[in-house]
């Protein structure tokens, strides 16, 4: 109810009536679930569509420079806590200095709208961008890289709205590019861990936009179920893949190597792969096909169901398995359609995923079904044996790959990715 | 940390203007209710109920069922979307009931 609530807020209909079913539906039997229908939701129904709710207002906001508090660090962290305007850590103040600081680093208008996001319909200014990166921890010369991600969170292939969906899945944001080196961002050992000032500040940054412009917050509009605090943004080791002669992350949306890019993904979870052994890439590629699988689950109704083909995991190599893989004359694309051809799953397993343990696509359809009416590409339904193996993604390339952390230990890691609740995007860092 | 600093709201302005509802009316007798739905959580199950419910109080209402428009959520949720306000018009529909969410 908060979450109708508040959104109906940010599409400029506070007052737009809401009728409950008690409970989850999910778990209640079909008499209990036809009584709540009968007895509750169809008179608030019947009332919504009859009764027409008073008029709305809408409380006044602050301008743009407007000062809003003054007072200690103690005082100013205590205001921004109540307000909800900060993650529970302390942020750093912003006042008109601090933000000026960081508009100094970017070749854009403090007024440049980049584009506007739900829930709460707010713009993604470069002053709100700069304003959240000073109390986020940021340094000033990040801000190129942080206008990039506010573009990146406004490109409505992402899909920041869905960001309050109750799986709770993360952002992982990937930096490319000489950029990387130059700001300090880690991309070695602990490249997933906190302690280095660019990974940290920009991933808290990322959530406190969420925050603050999107306006997701925790019992409201985040529905998370467990959630997690926020990812760190990683960099990818670049001297290792321009020795490998393979892509950089970047590549997969049209980028070249020496471009500065950043690109987000929204990952529901995720595992690391130890001690992969192995001289010669057919050695490997079995035990990390594993791992993509075992890794995979409901999120398949992205690949057939919810939507088409927009599951897209991340394998993150170690550079010593991306330097074994390459030494045995790999490129990306080749390990890409090695692990497609062995991360799969019977054809029984994907349909208990979609519509029998859980029921996020209604109707108890198998994959022929969605194939016969073209929903779905025929690989998916080659025969009707139920044991039949079949992909988890739709294409080699959907397997996204990334080459970081430490580069002498033999271990990878997958993550599971939201789909199109989260669809990688990328885009340049302008400066 | 005792020093007096002065701070800037950590927000931005809000990109749609207050909106009203539309007037209802008094009776769903002779009005026209489109369902919309996500296809999620049983929808298929709840709103064959709420019809049924709607057509015993309102004998003249007219349903015109979720599966005439698709799918609000997933592939080509965003042009549904976009193309709603005209598809509705050119139903001459009077209300609408919009699930599931949960």
């Amino acid at each position: 109810m908060h979450q109708a609530a508040t959104t109906a807020a940010g599409l400029g209909r506070p007052n737009l009536p809401v009728a409950v079913v008690p409970g989850h539906v999910d778990t209640q039997e079909l008499s209990e679930l036809e009584r709540n229908v009968r007895e509750i939701t169809v008179p608030a129904v019947v009332a919504n569509l009859t009764a027409r709710p008073g008029d709305a207002k809408r409380p006044e906001e602050p301008g743009r420079r407007e000062i809003v508090a003054s007072g200690s660090f103690e005082e100013i962290n205590a205001r921004f806590l109540a307000e909800r305007w900060s993650d529970g850590l302390p942020i750093i103040p912003p006042t008109h200095a601090a933000v000026e600081a960081f508009l100094a680093h970017t070749i854009f208008d403090a007024d440049k709208v980049l584009g506007v996001v739900l829930p709460d319909n707010r713009e993604v200014t470069v002053w709100s961008i700069a304003v959240n990166g000073v109390m986020a921890g940021c340094r000033p010369e990040y801000m190129p890289v942080l206008v990039a991600l506010g573009r990146c969170m406004a490109d409505p292939n992402y899909g920041v709205e869905h960001s309050g969906n109750t799986p709770g899945a993360d952002t992982l944001i990937t930096i490319n590019g000489p950029i990387a080196a130059e700001l300090g961002f880690n991309c070695e050992q602990g490249v997933l861990r906190d302690g280095f000032q660019a990974n940290t500040s920009v991933g808290r940054f990322w959530r406190l936009m969420l925050r603050n412009i999107a306006g997701f917050l925790p019992h409201e509009t985040d529905k998370a179920t467990f959630g997690n605090t926020w990812r760190v943004a990683i960099a990818e080791n670049e001297t290792v893949l321009e020795t490998i002669d393979w892509p950089n992350f970047a590549g997969a949306f049209g980028f070249e190597r020496g471009d500065d890019v950043v690109s987000v993904s929204r990952y529901t979870g995720g595992g690391v792969v130890t001690s992969v052994y192995g001289q010669q890439a057919e050695h490997m590629v079995d035990y990390l096909a594993d791992a993509i699988v075992s890794q995979t689950s409901w999120e398949l109704v992205f690949t057939i169901g919810i939507s088409r083909e927009t599951y897209r995991p991340l394998l993150l190599l170690s550079p010593i398995l991306a330097e074994t893989i390459a030494a045995s004359g790999w490129t990306k694309a080749q390990l890409q359609q090695a692990l497609f051809d062995r991360a799969r799953i019977p054809a029984s397993r994907f349909e208990d995923y979609l519509g029998h343990w859980t029921n996020l696509v209604p109707g108890r359809r198998r994959l022929v079904d969605f194939v016969n009416t073209k929903k779905a590409d025929r690989r998916f339904a080659e025969s009707t044996d139920p044991e039949r193996m079949v992909p988890i993604v739709g294409q080699p390339d959907h397997l996204l790959i990334g080459v970081a952390g430490d580069p002498l230990r033999t271990n990878a890691y997958v993550f599971a990715h939201n789909g199109m609740l989260g669809f990688p995007v990328a885009h340049r860092v302008e400066r | 940390m005792s020093d007096a600093y002065e701070v800037v709201w950590p927000r931005s302005s809000q990109a749609v203007e207050l909106q009203d509802l539309a007037d209802r009316p008094d009776s769903l007798d002779g009005r026209t209710v489109a369902f919309l739905w996500d296809y999620m959580f049983r929808g298929d199950e709840i709103f064959p109920i709420i019809a049924e419910e709607l057509k015993a109080r309102f004998p003249t209402v007219e349903i015109i069922d979720f599966d005439q428009f698709g799918t609000t959520h997933g592939d080509g949720e965003a042009e549904l979307v976009a193309a709603l306000p005209q598809l509705l018009r050119d139903r001459g529909v009077d209300a609408v009931v919009s699930g599931m969410a949960c």
